[in-house]
């Protein structure tokens, strides 16, 4: 449904967006995931047409969205990461104004705005004015005015960020319910909603793309072996040794006291073995399961620069990797805040006030101190 | 010009549903009110110009016409696009299925019926003046196309101006310089000696224009000059928009 071929975005010599290309089939819940400032909404933006792209080329439903533009959008339905609406219309009307824009008659318009209502539960706020609204119900407003002329391809941006719990749950459903019927590419950066919606993962970072695949396939690349971890409450002091020469462990090392991960072939199930050698030393195990890693470990692993690295599931590493998730998170503030300015040079008439002002923020810090 | 009919119904609706149309009705009527009855009091006291000098064409193009003028269209223009870019609205805009040249002129037809709106009660002046003396109805009728035409101008001169930024004063003080610098152009053609840069002045001389249309001139040159300029400037206007390089 979407091809985006080779897509690029440069801000003078900054590149937002560095030769991405994917393509999303029909029926598919394709999940965006990076962190922030890793150039997804850029991406976004240039599917959806609002962003001309420095490079490459977009098709939506077998049209090319610069060479015919508007039968390409007419094709999506869109939901920025900032929903922005008319604050002095209400509801009912704003709706009404976007069924026009989508070239809805009236009848049609008429029926599609009840229906968008009733799907994303706003219909008891449709003579409310928008400015009146809470966020989640804005929100709600506007994936409704998205769904209005039914797309073929539902684009979504962030869409639960900013919603309190109930709402997200809500939200996600209704994501559901649309993924089933409808072609959906989700941007987001909780990972947790990734592994609850998608099909499928593209993980973008710095501009381009470093993984991609179902989040059991990214599970697996990222995962190296499988690793077993086993507790037992009275281990004799050989225990390590002994674990280390059951078959198929490639490593074994002591986690905590009694404590033990062993990393092994994935040839056999271990865990079997392990009952049985507790079994036959006497020991009681008190505690068995295979560590699966999760998305977060996938998404840290991907994104952090050292990719080479393997692996290490120890105590120590885990600390060293949240570190590093740290500093990378750190990077990435200072990335993005290098990013705005060199946005704001790009856009020409860029307001300066929404550029964040270094020298007025120095200032406060030298006022409190 | 997909889009053009669902943007212009919309614009027009958000100018009436906010404070600011009726504010700058109310404003416009009261000033107007009191210019025209300054002048049919200055006449009324000075019996030497009854009946050689109408009192409209002192309406239209006196001294009080112009700042009027200067001061409306930018505030009516605004907001037209400025304000969609602050918001962020312009991103659902130009991702529905419309053309720019659909909501660019769907927002200018919007300010310029707005516009005509404010101009319409004035009519009322020369139905006091026809009631108590007799009304050339062609000047008058000139005057008022002079009103339209140069409105238009100074409209979509305006239009473009939001285009530009996402700051509303800053549209609104563009069109506010650039409006005085074509109004001042009249003492640019008074002081040049260049009888070609008189001439070229001639073309934007938008008081000189008003002067003539207030006297019955209506010249085909200046209709020209007129729609040619409101073209030039809605066309800047989809390519500031299409060029969106902002965030």
């Amino acid at each position: 449904m979407i091809e985006a071929q080779d897509l690029s975005r440069r801000y003078d010599d900054f590149t937002a967006v560095d030769g991405i290309t994917f393509s999303v089939a029909e029926g598919e819940i394709l999940g965006m995931l990076g962190p922030n400032g890793a150039g997804k909404t850029t991406t976004i933006r240039m599917i959806t047409g609002f962003l001309p792209p420095s490079g490459g080329t977009v098709t939506v439903a077998g049209h090319d969205l610069f060479r015919d533009p508007e039968a390409a959008r007419r094709q999506i339905g869109y939901l920025p990461e900032n929903v922005a609406l008319y604050p002095d219309m209400r509801v009912r009307e704003y709706l009404a104004y976007r069924a026009r824009l989508q070239h809805l008659s009236r009848r049609a318009g008429r029926d599609a705005i009840e229906e968008a209502m009733r799907r994303c539960l706003i219909d008891d706020v449709a003579e409310q004015i928008i400015g009146t609204l809470s966020k989640g119900y804005r929100q709600r407003v506007g994936l409704a005015a998205a769904i209005l002329h039914d797309p073929a391809v539902l684009v979504l941006d962030e869409p639960t960020v900013g919603l309190d719990p109930r709402q997200i749950i809500a939200i996600r459903q209704l994501i559901r319910e649309i993924g089933a019927r409808r072609t959906l590419l989700l941007s987001t950066h909780i990972l947790p909603e990734v592994e609850q919606l998608c099909n499928r993962v593209l993980i973008i970072d710095r501009g381009r793309l470093v993984a991609e695949g179902t989040p059991g396939e990214l599970r697996r690349r990222a995962a190296g072996h499988p690793v077993v971890r086993v507790t037992f409450d009275n281990v004799s002091s050989d225990g390590l040794e002994r674990l280390s020469t059951l078959d198929g462990v490639l490593a074994a090392r002591t986690a905590d006291a009694g404590s033990f991960e062993l990393e092994h072939d994935g040839a056999r199930d271990l865990r079997r073995d392990l009952f049985e050698m507790a079994v036959a030393r006497g020991w009681t195990m008190v505690e068995l399961y295979e560590r699966k890693p999760s998305m977060e470990d996938i998404f840290v692993r991907l994104t952090t620069r050292d990719q080479a690295e393997t692996a290490d599931l120890s105590r120590e590493a885990t600390r060293a990797r949240i570190e590093a998730h740290d500093e990378l998170q750190r990077r990435r503030a200072d990335e993005l805040s290098r990013r705005r300015a060199a946005e704001a040079e790009a856009g020409a008439y860029e307001d300066e006030d929404t550029v964040p002002d270094p020298a007025q923020d120095n200032e406060d810090d030298g006022r409190q101190s | 010009m997909n889009g053009l009919l669902a943007t212009f119904e919309r614009e027009l609706r958000a100018y009436f549903v906010s404070p600011l149309a009726w504010i700058i009705l109310t404003g416009f009527l009261f000033v107007q009110g009191v210019v025209f009855g300054y002048i049919a009091w200055v006449l009324l006291g000075d019996p030497m110009s009854a009946g050689r000098v109408a009192p409209l064409s002192i309406f239209f193009g006196g001294f009080f016409f112009w700042p009027i003028m200067l001061f409306v269209a930018p505030i009516l223009t605004m907001r037209l696009l400025a304000e969609e870019r602050r918001s962020g609205t312009i991103e659902m805009l130009m991702t529905a299925p419309v053309s720019e040249a659909g909501v660019v002129v769907g927002k200018y037809l919007a300010v310029v019926v707005l516009w005509l709106f404010l101009w319409l009660p004035t009519l009322v002046y020369a139905l006091v003046l026809d009631y108590h003396g007799d009304v050339d109805w062609g000047p008058v009728a000139s005057s008022y196309l002079g009103v339209i035409l140069i409105g238009a101008l100074f409209l979509a001169i305006g239009l473009f101006a939001s285009s530009l930024t996402r700051n509303q004063i800053i549209a609104a003080v563009i069109t506010f310089a650039f409006l005085l610098l074509l109004v001042l152009s009249v003492v640019g053609a008074f002081l040049a000696r260049d009888p070609v840069v008189q001439e070229i002045l001639g073309y934007v001389n938008v008081v000189q224009h008003m002067d003539e249309l207030g006297r019955g001139i209506v010249d085909t040159r200046r209709l020209v000059f007129y729609l040619s300029t409101i073209g030039f400037f809605l066309f800047l206007t989809t390519r500031a928009l299409a060029a969106r390089k902002w965030r």
